[in-house]
């Protein structure tokens, strides 16, 4: 009949990315608008509220100083963001860095680099962040640097491998041969064309910092109160189980279901660009 | 296979070594920070001196790197900035706890995802494999700390079947031991089942495609021995190589959960260190952890190539 | 007209017979049907030929008669092993002829030898399987099989591990788990492609040797004109799914009636000259 029709959608191949992608992006939204979205103050404290269940006015209940829970939520929303974002910046930054320097340079300078990302890459991470939050001090701040430092190596590992392939291509020898500097070569050709698997890598990277800034936060080495936090809203939470389950079901849920998202949405693209999958 | 060994212990010395270093700078990266938490804030700058100057603290990084390395390859992990309690004997005594509850996790990681891995593989692409990945998939998002806080609230303060922490040790009371280490072993474990379900579910539908799998149809083998007896075993290498990572990983993580179930372990240790900024304690159990990390990687290096004769008579 | 198979004249019945056999795949464009209708026999002690190129549905044919297509694959049609019907039996009888009356020899025989698991243990499981004898007397059956496909040094070799196998002795290896249980019927698919030339042209004449000897029909599936002209009593040549013309070797070579097969002599045209050097 008509061969200007488009392929159909195929909503096998993109339903993770549109089902991780919508709730990725339905958090995201909650925390960039929080001020605007929260019923209440994340800080107002109401005495008289304290530790009240879900109701018509508080939809999530109340904490032990009668702050509303919901509130809470949405605005720690925006602070685990900013630390993922901040933390994978920081590990996408460097990591790119060393390994495509690895790769450039090869020989010594290649072997160096990357036997110690292998080292760092063999430390528990949790550990590593705990270690370096000793030295750099207990704050939110330093949680975001602990963490983007435990995504290096990965980054890192990437970066060589994708970055040795493309200094094989024609156009880099090209460059090479009519004498261009490192610094221009590295980028104005190497960088532009390793930057797609990267970000990918990145999308993976921001579920673990979800994970790894609630952990610290939760152990108190993270966002420091009254700043609202998932973790240490429930590690407070923990103290009130028995007369106050939300306080502890919250905020687990909502790390749950942001890392759920993000590992949902990394899948399906990586999937959904594969192209080994892209038939079936 | 001597060989291999002696590459291995190479490598695991040279590692071992840069590790060290990587800790000790993580520590020592801000200056005078121990001083001043030991004292508090509002010590005089001649007491923050005297403190430097009787821990060594204001000599060169390097040198203190030095002493502190070759201090601890004779066993001597100094004493707490804290207490003066040696480190050493503490460390110790907090081991076996650590050690018990990551192989305790570990097993049940390994009994949910050796099965359902493998039972995914053989249903590939039907109801049960779909079942089996979305609940691997859910696993892999839940906080292990969110999980033991679940546990407890229902197994503890619902139906009371379980203490809501302390540490028994086993050889005092081995019943009263397992009701505690239960409920932490549960939140580490099942999280570290996630990915491991995911491997073992790759490593045999690799396997059960292969030929030879074909092949023990075609004489006449039934679907169990197929699977056990082909299968099973050679799915085992790619799995064990990703499942001794995860042990690591799973002993790192010991730290939050030792903190939940007030176990006296090596991570809660760590978390003792950092609190008080008693370096001493901190570097010694940060460096326990990582010790025992690469030591079962070493080990796991060499199983792997055991359970593959191909390796194995190539270094013969 | 009839042609002459002097395979079929005195034997009661085929030792394979395939009618009409179709075998389709549920795409999501629908059916894709990869054998259409094809019928052909395997007389005892014949060596027939399937000849086709990649895609001609001769693997997927030769799977059928094992049942041990891919996953998904519907089978229609009738397949009867020395009589006994196969389509419609159930899994645990299908099991009990697989490798005992009916055999399979595969392609590549490094990838079809389980890495982790000596030689003599794999090819003693037929009788493991098949036979309930003790450890002791397979391990002795095994070792004389393996005399038997021409291994040296059988009694140390049954303890090797596949990787410390020539490639000739891998496929060696695959034909004594073959002809284990001396089955009714030997279906080997392309066995030689993966070898080089003097290898292939020995383990020809192994299969030959077993065929006089132990009487095994062997359905030989492959896309090489030599091996049939060499190896084969009667050819069947497949094209998309469907048999497009069988005769006696001799016959196809001379005088091919399907412009298909035509096509393919004429591709291969050093076969002729082969063929008429030995004669």
């Amino acid at each position: 009949m008509s061969t200007a029709i488009r392929k159909p959608f195929n909503w096998r191949r993109w339903r993770l990315v549109v089902t991780g992608g919508a709730i990725v992006g339905t958090i995201l939204l909650l925390a960039i608008l929080a001020p605007w979205v929260a019923p209440y103050s994340p800080f107002d404290l109401n005495v008289a509220q304290m530790l009240k269940g879900p109701s018509a006015t508080h939809l999530l209940g109340t904490d032990e100083l009668g702050r509303d829970v919901l509130s809470r939520v949405i605005h720690a929303a925006r602070l685990s963001m900013m630390v993922a974002v901040l933390a994978s910046l920081v590990g996408l930054v460097f990591g790119t860095l060393i390994g495509t320097l690895a790769a450039y340079f090869g020989g010594i300078v290649d072997l160096i680099l990357m036997r110690l990302m292998e080292i760092l890459f063999s430390f528990p991470a949790i550990l590593l962040a705990i270690v370096l939050m000793a030295s750099l001090g207990t704050s939110i701040f330093n949680a975001m640097i602990a963490i983007g430092i435990i995504f290096i190596p990965g980054f890192a590992r990437l970066a060589r491998a994708t970055a040795e392939s493309v200094l094989r291509q024609q156009y880099v020898e090209q460059a090479r041969a009519i004498g261009m500097s490192h610094t221009r070569i590295l980028v104005r050709e190497i960088l532009p064309n390793i930057l797609a698997p990267l970000l990918v890598e990145a999308a993976v990277a921001f579920s673990y910092a979800v994970l790894l800034e609630s952990a610290l936060s939760f152990l108190g080495l993270g966002a420091q109160p009254p700043d609202p936090s998932w973790g240490n809203m429930l590690n407070t939470g923990r103290g009130f189980m028995g007369v106050a389950p939300w306080l502890s079901i919250v905020p687990g849920a909502a790390i749950f279901l942001t890392v759920f998202g993000f590992n949902m949405l990394g899948d399906g693209l990586r999937d959904a660009f594969d192209p080994q999958l892209r038939d079936e | 296979m001597r060989g291999l060994i002696l590459s291995r212990l190479a490598a695991f010395a040279l590692t071992l070594i840069v590790a060290s270093s990587i800790l000790f700078v993580a520590v020592n990266v801000v200056p005078g920070s121990a001083a001043r938490s030991a004292l508090g804030i509002d010590a005089t700058p001649q007491a923050l001196a005297r403190f430097e100057a009787q821990h060594g603290l204001d000599r060169p990084l390097v040198v203190q790197y030095a002493e502190w390395l070759g201090k601890t390859f004779t066993g001597d992990f100094g004493k707490s900035f804290q207490n003066g309690v040696d480190v050493g004997p503490e460390l110790l005594r907090r081991l076996p706890v650590t050690l018990e509850l990551a192989i305790f996790a570990f097993i049940i990681a390994n009994l949910i995802a050796l099965p359902l891995g493998a039972f995914a593989a053989m249903r590939h692409q039907r109801a049960a494999d779909k079942g089996i990945s979305l609940l691997a998939s859910l696993l892999g998002a839940v906080p292990n700390f969110w999980l033991a806080t679940l546990l407890v609230m229902v197994l503890t303060l619902h139906f009371r079947l379980l203490p809501p922490g302390g540490y028994t040790p086993f050889t005092v009371n081995p019943v009263m031991n397992l009701k505690q280490m239960i409920m932490p072993a549960l939140s580490l474990g099942i999280v570290s089942s996630a990915l491991l379900i995911r491997i073992m579910r790759t490593a045999m539908i690799e396997v059960l495609s292969s030929d030879y799998i074909r092949t023990a149809r075609a004489k006449g083998a039934k679907e169990g021995v197929v699977v056990m007896r082909h299968a099973i075993r050679n799915a085992m290498t790619p799995y064990v190589n990703v499942a001794a990572v995860e042990f690591g990983f799973l002993f790192g993580s010991v730290v939050v959960i030792e903190d939940i179930f007030l176990l006296p372990g090596i991570g809660s240790f760590v978390l003792v260190g950092i609190i008080n900024r008693d370096y001493p304690v901190l570097l010694a159990s940060a460096l326990t952890i990582t010790l025992v990390v690469l030591i079962i990687n070493l080990i796991v290096d060499i199983v792997v190539g055991r359970l593959d004769p191909r390796r194995v008579t190539r270094h013969q | 007209m009839r042609e002459y198979r002097p395979h079929a004249q005195g034997a009661a019945r085929p030792a394979l017979a395939i009618r009409e056999l179709t075998v389709d795949f549920q795409r999501r464009s629908g059916l894709l049907r990869t054998v259409d209708k094809v019928s052909l026999d395997v007389w005892p002690k014949e060596i027939v030929g399937v000849i086709g190129e990649s895609g001609s549905g001769k693997t997927m044919t030769a799977l059928s008669a094992m049942r041990l297509l891919p996953h998904g694959a519907k089978i229609g049609g009738a397949i009867a092993l020395g009589g006994r019907d196969l389509v419609n039996i159930g899994e645990s009888e299908m099991r009990a002829l697989r490798g005992d009356r009916i055999a399979l020899i595969p392609q590549d025989a490094m990838q079809s030898l389980n890495p982790t698991m000596r030689v003599g243990r794999q090819v003693g499981e037929p009788y493991e399987f098949h036979r309930k004898q003790s450890y002791g007397a397979i391990w002795s059956k095994v070792v004389e099989l393996l005399r038997a496909v021409k291994i040296a040094d059988p009694e140390t070799r049954v303890r090797d591990y596949p990787h410390q196998f020539s490639g000739g002795m891998q496929q060696r290896a695959m034909i004594a788990m073959g002809l284990a249980l001396d089955p009714e019927l030997i279906i080997a698919d392309e066995p030689t492609t993966a070898l080089d030339v003097t290898v292939q042209a020995r383990i020809l004449k192994l299969l030959r040797d077993i065929r006089d000897e132990r009487g095994s029909a062997i359905l030989f599936i492959t896309h090489e004109l030599g091996i049939v002209a060499e190896l084969c009593d009667w050819v069947y040549v497949m094209k998309d799914g469907k048999v497009v013309e069988d005769g006696p070797v001799k016959r196809i070579f001379e005088a091919p009636k399907a412009d298909y097969t035509r096509m393919l002599l004429e591709a291969t045209p050093s076969i002729h000259r082969r063929k008429g050097a030995k004669r």
